[in-house]
């Protein structure tokens, strides 16, 4: 589930912990892999969003080879396109034809076709990445809360809370506005979209967190673990083998329906100005400048529409994908 | 027709009665006279300040003049230039009835002094007038006397003693700091919120950050003050109004005036100019304000003058200019550092480009000489809030990409640009700073009003510096002869060397002469464009 | 219940505790890490040209020259046990809680927080109306008619509708029905609900729908994925098999406890957005809590920051813990220990 992103976009993780209990009750971990994926193949939305994934994640990786098919680099000015006086596009229709596909930008003339398609490689990386920072946090948390439980769980249940009362939009722009330029061995767009990475997926980690910990809480009870338990296995046996794999359905589902979060979550800060620094292309950057000229239709509706569908597509696929690894809901 | 009203007075009249309506994107830094630093706010405040002299009204080049306004003339300076003595007017009136002497102008000055209570005014006077050591403010040393820095001799004369003999004082007295205040109703940091009046105007309701209402002040007495003519019975402002929605108000007539007087957004730009009916109601004037970029000599290689002039000649003037807003919005292209509109500028041109689009030749010329044939990397700065800064450093990144010159782009929020990062020496020197996007505006059309803040190397201290780069003994110099000669024409003249030697010196690339397009409110009457305050005379208009 | 209500609360203040040191922290420690001097940190916060000695007076004034330390200590005392605020010509109690002035207009923070609390409570509150009954109607509807095209289309626009960006839609719509059509009010439109009722709705309408548009989806489709849970459940055949009758069985049986799990999520969710909901007010200018965080931020005014962070916290607090005690009410299994 996609949080609604006004303020956080994590609130809406706080309920279905149930939706997965008992995943593994009567199906051991591999067959019910097997039967997820039959599953999934049968649903024909889910796997329409899980192709135009890939071909958005294929678009991404083969940014530059598409863009210089159609030789008009993200960054090049066209200022011939462009009326000096109004500053908008010349031609009709924002200047769209053979030449620009989409049209070009207002007052420097940059193509819009190939701004988006550069734009794809930022937004699925900080998506991506963010969402494994959040996961790798979130995991570790949960299970720690839920397998040792007690003050530990309590700690990490107040921490978890303190991260959801936060505004964290607020708290993000704060942060990414005072940030170095430089640091940690990297510099300019390298070490902001590091920063970006790390502070999305700092805070999104709690709908992992709290996900895994209901998971672990109720997988602690289970015979198998009680049997190892039996056997004198050390705790970290327990959670590496007979924990974690069972809870690797679960993250993946979760993971698959956060990375549309985090994408928006970037789209956010980069439209409220503290995203990548220009003149980098991003869809939320793009969007913030279509703000100034909304007369002009399709500098707002190209980059918005790229985000809309990179979301969807996320969200059908994730949607679909936790169906499939859910016995109850069929 | 399209700038009627920068040669005459458009639809004159003497037409009494009505309410003038009008907005404001954001909100005033303070309405309190010692606390304020916005050209708007110095050109609106006279509806409700009087200062002892001010720019002549009205359109054409008289408006960049000074007349009285309190005082009976301009200013007497004594033979050394170091005493300046104005006589004010009798029948004076505060809205309260109680009379307005020299006293309260002399005391308006000194409260303005203190600057931890009101840090945004300007500081010209504390620097200027020769105040006692131990004066600290007149509310935490109520009982230090400090005439000899101002004061009033009886109830119609004030007396300003400087350090240093000093040539503009007319200029300067035009500021809000010497709009009177009366003693017992000063409350310090809150008189803002209930300034009592001197002028035409005084305020009816006043909600900080929303809204205020002026009405008349019936103790203004118009034999005392011919440069107002007080048309509107009421004037309305909003504050905080969507920029957008300003321009559309502005346009249907809903409201007649956009306060800060910078001119339009670009959606509005888009449907304005094309539309001969609305264009009609525009005027566009170049305002004495510069927009370029600092190039700064701290850090390697642009320490070395040759790697600043092959900025100087790879920079595409037409794409800056561009990037800032065009001819009509943004502003002519600049080729020196002092504005069209200052008193004595000359243009001239040293690093001329076939058609303004830079010379990749003489660039990389440049840059051999600089030894660095391959070009080099540095990094620029801009306000990130600010569209059309980040659009400059992107054409400038473009451009110097040409020959070589690798930009990477920062963009910081204005709040903190000058006193965290541009302006902050150890930031520079750290992170390799070697240009920075930038913009100034005189407070007073000579060269001084102009140049010293932005030029003048002694200027220069750890944080919060507006001059960024030029950092020049030669100059300094020159400032100094300037501030000391007397006589205009010469002290003029001397203005345009200080310009040449900066330029010389490849340490500020200009980009453009900033120029606005305001639009006339329907139904405005007696509005003129005025080159003192650079907007329209606010305090002539009236409505229909 | 007592009891609870105190611990909750006293876990509450302890995390507003933690959220205030974070955040002075971050304004003061970040800047010094790039070496920021109390003399930088106090030239953001005087007019242009100002001169040493006005920058360094500000410094003092402001408390730069203290260690961190104490200056947060500072600012938890205004909190508790008020502040005073000289003016000049003299000093004005700010009584606690007192969140201090703002660094550039010198105006208490306060109160400033309080006028804007209605702007942002109204978008919140209209939204909330809308997106609990569109969400919950079309959710039901759907799980009744699982699998007709109504299911499919009503689930379809849902997951469109928690894809859209509200920065995306906001103009869209602003564009479409202000600045084309002038059916509604352009942004930054705001009239008090106490001048004028009509006009307060009638300036809300399209950010109380786009913001619901984007909250309905998601109570749509937890309605419809718990009415399905629930409806296969025992006791709904029990009261089938008594013969009640099926809207009976659907509202006073299966909605009940289909509900439940979505009170939480309403709880943070309305918390969250009365704290300012920052791109919806962005979006349309709308000038409420969200609009002055961004402003706060934007102008480094740690005050006012430290003011509406503090307050869009104890929002998120105090909704949960109305949650959690409606609970009790609703859920008679849930006892408060």
């Amino acid at each position: 589930m996609t949080a609604p992103l006004d303020v956080s976009g994590s609130a809406a993780e706080a309920h279905p912990e149930s939706v997965l209990v008992g995943a593994g009750k009567a199906i051991q971990g591999r067959s019910l892999t097997r039967i997820a994926w039959m599953r999934l193949r049968r649903d024909k939305i889910a796997l329409g969003g899980g192709v135009v994934v890939v071909l958005l994640i294929l678009v991404a990786v083969f940014s530059s080879p598409i863009i210089s098919l159609f030789g008009h680099p993200p960054l090049e000015f066209h200022q011939d396109q462009i009326d000096q006086n109004t500053l908008l596009p010349k031609g009709t229709f924002g200047g769209m034809g053979a030449e620009h596909l989409l049209g070009v930008e207002p007052v420097n003339g940059r193509d819009v076709f190939s701004r988006i398609v550069a734009g794809a490689w930022i937004s699925l990386l900080i998506g991506f990445l963010a969402t494994i920072v959040s996961v790798i946090i979130g995991t570790v948390m949960g299970v720690v809360a839920g397998y040792f439980g007690g003050w530990v769980d309590q700690i990490i249940g107040r921490i978890m809370d303190v991260f959801l009362a936060f505004p964290l939009l607020v708290f993000a722009i704060a942060l990414v506005g005072v940030m170095p330029n430089e640091g940690f061995g990297l510099e300019g767009d390298g070490l902001r979209i590091a920063m970006l990475i790390f502070i999305i997926g700092f805070f999104s980690w709690p709908s992992i967190g709290r996900i895994v910990r209901g998971q672990t809480l109720s997988l602690r009870e289970r015979e198998f673990v009680d049997a190892a338990r039996s056997l004198g296995a050390r705790h970290g046996y327990i959670l590496f083998r007979e924990v974690l794999p069972n809870l690797m359905a679960p993250i993946l589902v979760y993971a698959t329906l956060l990375i549309p979060t985090n994408i928006l979550f970037e789209a956010a800060l980069s439209f409220l100005g503290v995203g990548i620094n220009p003149p980098t292309p991003t869809w939320g950057g793009m969007l913030s400048e279509a703000v100034r000229f909304y007369t002009l239709p399709h500098f707002v509706l190209f980059p918005g529409l790229a985000i809309f569908i990179t979301v969807l597509a996320f969200n059908l696929f994730g949607d679909g994908l936790r169906d499939a690894f859910d016995p109850r809901a069929h | 027709m399209a700038n009627t009203a920068l040669t005459q007075t458009y639809n004159p009249s003497t037409k009494k009665g009505g309410t003038l309506k009008a907005a404001h994107s954001a909100d005033w830094d303070s309405l309190d006279p010692a606390d304020t630093y916005y050209g708007y706010s110095f050109n609106f405040g006279r509806y409700y300040w009087r200062t002892l002299t001010t720019y002549k009204t009205g359109a054409g080049p008289d408006g960049n003049t000074v007349v009285p306004d309190l005082a009976e003339g301009l200013g007497q300076p004594s033979p050394d230039g170091k005493t300046w003595t104005y006589k004010i007017k009798s029948g004076l009136k505060f809205e309260d009835g109680s009379p307005i002497t020299a006293k309260d102008v002399a005391y308006a000055v000194a409260r303005s002094f203190d600057k931890e209570t009101f840090p945004h005014g300007p500081s010209y006077l504390n620097e200027l007038l020769d105040w006692p050591k131990d004066f600290k403010g007149v509310y935490k040393t109520p009982d230090v006397d400090y005439k000899s820095a101002v004061e009033a001799t009886d109830d119609t004369t004030v007396v300003f003693h400087l350090k240093k003999p000093f040539a503009s004082m007319d200029y300067v007295v035009q500021m809000p700091m010497t709009a009177p205040v009366p003693k017992d109703k000063d409350t310090g940091a809150k008189y803002k919120e209930k300034v009592v009046s001197s002028g035409p105007y005084k305020f009816e309701t006043n909600e900080i950050g929303k809204r205020f209402t002026l009405v008349r002040n019936d103790q203004w007495d118009p034999a005392t003050d011919p440069n107002r003519p007080a048309l509107p019975d009421r004037i309305e402002v909003q504050l905080n109004v969507n920029a957008d929605d300003l321009d559309n108000q502005l346009i249907s007539g809903s409201i007649q005036l956009d306060i800060p007087g910078t001119g339009m957004q670009p959606a509005a730009l888009g449907k304005v100019l094309p539309d001969p009916a609305l264009k009609a109601r525009t005027d566009n004037p170049t305002i004495p304000r510069l927009w370029y970029v600092s190039v700064i000599p701290e850090n390697k290689p642009l320490d070395n003058i040759a790697c600043r002039k092959a900025v100087m000649w790879a920079a595409d003037r037409v794409a800056n200019q561009t990037a800032f807003g065009g001819p009509v919005a943004g502003g002519e292209i600049a080729t020196n550092v002092m504005p069209p509109p200052i008193v004595g500028q000359e243009k001239f041109d040293l690093y001329a480009t076939p058609e303004n689009k830079g010379d990749v030749e003489k660039a990389k010329q440049a840059l051999a000489e600089c030894g660095q044939p391959n070009g080099f990397a540095t990094t620029m700065t801009f306000r990130s809030d600010r569209p059309r800064e980040k659009a400059l450093a992107e054409a400038m990144q473009q451009a110097l990409a040409r020959v070589g010159i690798k930009l990477t782009l920062k963009g910081f929020p204005s709040a903190a640009y000058f006193s965290d990062y541009a302006g902050n020496v150890n930031y520079v020197k750290e992170n390799g700073i070697g240009l920075a996007t930038h913009g100034w505006g005189s407070d007073w059309p000579d060269g001084y009003g102009f140049m010293q803040a932005i030029v003048d190397s002694r200027t220069i201290r750890d944080a919060g510096n507006y001059n960024l780069s030029v950092k020049n003994p030669e100059v300094d110099k020159l400032i100094d002869q300037a501030s000391a000669e007397l006589d205009a024409t010469a002290r003029a003249k001397l203005w345009v060397e200080v310009d040449k030697k900066v330029m010389e010196d490849a340490s500020i690339l200009p980009v453009v002469w900033a120029k606005s397009l305001l639009m006339r409110g329907k139904g405005v009457t007696n509005l003129a464009y005025n080159e003192g305050q650079s907007m329209y005379d606010y305090v002539l208009l009236g409505v229909e | 219940m007592v009891t609870y209500i105190i611990r909750r609360l006293i876990g509450a203040v302890a995390m507003l505790i933690v959220i205030s040191m974070v955040t002075f922290g971050i304004f003061f420690v970040v800047p010094q890490w790039a070496g920021a001097t109390p003399e930088a940190l106090a030239s953001r916060y005087v007019g242009r040209a100002a001169t040493p000695e006005t920058v360094a007076l500000i410094a003092e004034r402001l408390g730069f020259n203290d260690p961190v330390v104490v200056q947060y200590g500072r600012f938890v005392k205004g909190l508790v046990a008020g502040a005073e605020y000289d003016y000049g010509a003299g000093v004005e109690q700010c009584p606690a809680p007192c969140f201090g002035y703002s660094f550039i207009s010198g105006q208490p923070v306060w109160p400033d927080l309080v006028d804007r609390m209605p702007v942002t409570f109204s978008l919140a509150i209209g939204a909330a109306i809308l997106w609990v009954l569109a969400g919950i109607s079309v959710g039901v509807l759907s799980a009744l008619r699982r699998g007709s095209f109504f299911d499919r289309l009503s689930m379809g626009t849902a997951l469109a509708g928690v894809s859209l960006p509200i920065f995306f839609t906001g103009m869209i719509s602003l564009v479409v029905f202000s600045y084309g059509l002038g059916w509604t009010p352009p942004g930054g439109a705001w009239t008090d609900f106490t001048v004028n009722p009509a006009q307060w709705a009638y300036n809300l309408l399209l950010p109380w729908i786009t913001l619901a548009f984007l909250f309905a989806a998601t109570y749509a489709r937890l309605t419809r994925a718990g009415m399905l849970e629930t409806m296969g459940e025992d006791y709904i055949r029990t009261a089938r098999a008594k013969g009640l009758r099926e809207n009976q069985v659907v509202v006073r049986h299966g909605l009940r406890a289909a509900l439940t799990p979505l009170l939480t999520l309403f709880g943070i969710d309305f918390g969250l957005l009365i704290g300012g909901a920052v791109l919806t007010e962005t979006t349309y200018t709308l000038p409420g809590l969200g609009q002055f965080a961004i402003l706060a931020i934007r102008n480094q005014d740690l005050p006012q920051v430290m003011g509406v962070v503090l307050v869009a916290a104890g929002f998120v607090v105090v909704a949960s813990l109305v949650v959690d005690l409606l609970y009790a009410v609703v859920d008679p299994r849930v006892r408060l220990s």
